[in-house]
């Protein structure tokens, strides 16, 4: 078993990452990375040896980053876990550019753990 | 035109030298057929300056008919570069490249045959098709066949290409007007477009295909064989995984999109992308290479004088691509370059505006003052504005976006032209030259400011080192901001 943990080039994306860590060691299973951004993340926070492997965009077919995760879930069927980070959009913003949250709860087929950016 | 000159996302490789022979005859060959479209595409842009007056007369349109008329074309090139886009990748270089001079040629005799206004506007729109797919497929074709040494200078051929396309369709269409007359004229000057059309089509019939594209598709023996057609043996066989690099390079370039924008470091960089595309455009430059001989007409130049002036703008343009490519855009850092030109093109509309309001109409120092003072504005532009903006543009994106980033940046410049090219006629008749470059100039006040203050210095850097003062939201790169710290002794 593992936990797949979704992390985006915003802020969200580090409490994702914090959050997928706390969840993996509670069940004690190890961590698929799914990393949405457009360049490398950093792992340094991660502690050793609980990163099962990173899954990375490449290529025309990872264009939109929600096929991203959900080809990423299939891929692995042992993930029974996703975790993201869900943040307030404007209705603009949402209109735009869609929601990735929103697809990802709507269409994973395992259940979704969504965390929430502190408020400061 | 180009995305894909000068950029520096190749690392060296330790590879055999070119060596003479009949492996660089070929490339010299395949170099100077491809590289008849950016040829065409200068001349059948460039031929409307001139032919425009006498087609203007033979079928009776006004100053929106003739904003319509140039335009056209330029909602066909928008268009077709996505088109185009799409077809290279899975058509193949060579097919995109031979469909396109297939489109000039039916494009081209729709104008020369046309009856009236209306087919005229359908033959322009499909004319800018093969415009906008030329633009995309041409110059990615000379990359990917030239060796890594002569990458840079057979991309920049192609920008050069177009100006002297443009230059010779001044030339020819003054010969032609002095030589034919009556209002049938200017078909005579657009049949000639039909000339490089046949030589493109007919030479890339026995042009080989791009190894990098047979590569992208798997087609890994016939890669090589191509290879074997333009390097000596071992050199082929030696640059087949740099070719295979380059493949898997671009398969990765394409794979970011729109919902990326909604990470603000990206959104910026592609919004000043954009930007960059519609300063290029707002320069003005295409205005004086579609509408130089009206508007030589309109600055005091007789009817037959104008169009023998207006040759003037294209050798001026000729000169100043040339010393861009040879000198300028590797010898000065790229933003430097780049406002450097915005401010001298836009002292150069300051000075035309002045001269336009304060000397009296009928005085021949006035056309004469304007002649040089377009010309002075085009020289900059081409020196500093047109080769360097494409090559910013192809350096300012990380990897993972570039493919969409370009595309977009593109897509808005041609609109940006679009805009200036439809408006300009109309402005001019409504109000004059003067109205019209006092326009610009105020646009080119605001776009020295953009460029000051958000446009990021690309040479210099790699493209790892680029990327991460970007998303580190360190988007100037201000040289002179680094802090002199340990330098005390």
């Amino acid at each position: 078993m593992s936990v797949m943990v979704v992390v985006p080039d915003s802020e969200e994306g580090a409490y994702a990452l914090e959050a997928g860590v706390v969840e993996a060691e509670a069940r004690s299973t190890s961590l698929i990375v799914v990393n949405l951004t457009l360049g490398e993340i950093d792992l340094a926070g991660v502690p050793e040896g609980l990163v099962e492997k990173v899954v990375s965009r490449r290529g025309k077919d990872d264009r939109d980053p929600v096929d991203t995760v959900l080809n990423a879930l299939n891929a692995n069927p042992d993930a029974d876990r996703l975790v993201i980070c869900v943040a307030r959009r404007s209705p603009v913003g949402k209109f735009l550019l869609g929601s990735i949250s929103q697809q990802l709860v709507l269409r994973a087929e395992v259940p979704v753990l969504c965390v929430k950016r502190p408020v400061s | 035109m180009s995305e894909a000159i000068g950029g520096k996302g190749a690392t060296e490789l330790a590879l055999p030298p070119l060596r003479p022979g009949k492996q660089q005859r070929r490339l010299d060959v395949i170099a100077i057929v491809a590289t008849f479209g950016g040829f065409l595409f200068g001349y059948d842009t460039g031929v409307i300056n001139g032919a425009l007056t006498p087609m203007q007369k033979d079928l009776g349109f006004g100053s929106v008919g003739e904003g319509f008329v140039t335009a056209t074309l330029l909602v066909g090139a928008a268009i077709g570069a996505i088109v185009g886009g799409r077809l290279i990748d899975g058509w193949g270089r060579k097919k995109t490249i031979q469909l396109n001079a297939f489109i000039f040629l039916v494009g081209t005799f729709g104008c020369v045959f046309a009856p009236n206004l209306d087919v005229l506007l359908v033959a322009r729109f499909i004319l800018g098709l093969a415009v906008g797919a030329a633009s995309q497929a041409v110059p990615i074709y000379l990359s990917e066949m030239a060796p890594q040494e002569r990458r840079g200078s057979l991309g920049g051929r192609n920008e050069l290409a177009i100006v002297i396309g443009q230059m010779l369709a001044f030339i020819i269409n003054a010969i032609i007007g002095a030589t034919f007359h009556g209002d049938n004229v200017w078909r005579y000057m657009l049949v000639v477009c039909a000339i490089p059309a046949f030589a493109l089509f007919f030479g890339m019939l026995r042009m080989p295909e791009s190894p990098r594209w047979l590569m992208s598709k798997g087609r890994e023996d016939d890669a090589l064989a191509v290879m074997m057609e333009v390097r000596t043996e071992d050199r082929a066989r030696a640059e087949m995984a740099e070719v295979r690099r380059l493949a898997e390079e671009e398969a990765e370039s394409k794979t970011g999109g729109w919902s990326d924008l909604g990470t603000p470091w990206i959104r910026r960089l592609v919004i000043v992308g954009a930007c960059l595309g519609i300063a290029q455009q707002f320069s003005g430059v295409n205005a004086l290479m579609y509408y130089g001989t009206q508007l030589l007409k309109d600055a005091g130049f007789s009817d037959s004088a104008a169009p023998i002036a207006n040759i003037a703008n294209g050798v001026t343009a000729v000169i100043g691509g040339a010393l861009c490519l040879f000198w300028a855009v590797d010898k000065f850092s790229r933003k430097g370059l780049i406002l450097f030109g915005v401010i001298a093109t836009t002292i150069s509309q300051g000075l035309i505006t002045l001269a336009a309001f304060t000397i009296p109409d009928g005085n021949t120092f006035k056309a004469w003052l304007i002649l040089f003072l377009c010309d002075m504005m085009l020289f900059f532009i081409q020196l500093t504005l047109n080769v360097p903006v494409w090559v910013c543009l192809s350096e300012m994106f990380p990897l993972r976006i570039r493919g969409f980033a370009t595309g977009l940046c593109i897509f808005v410049l041609w609109s940006a032209d679009c805009i200036l090219v439809f408006s300009f006629p109309i402005v001019v008749g409504a109000w004059g030259i003067k109205m019209m470059f006092l326009i610009l100039f105020v646009i080119g006040l605001a776009i020295i400011w953009f460029v000051r203050n958000f446009l990021p210095n690309t040479s210099g850097r790699s493209l790892e080192v680029l990327e991460e003062h970007f998303a580190a939201g360190d988007f100037l790169i201000n040289d002179r901001a680094t802090p002199a710290v340990g330098h005390g002794h």
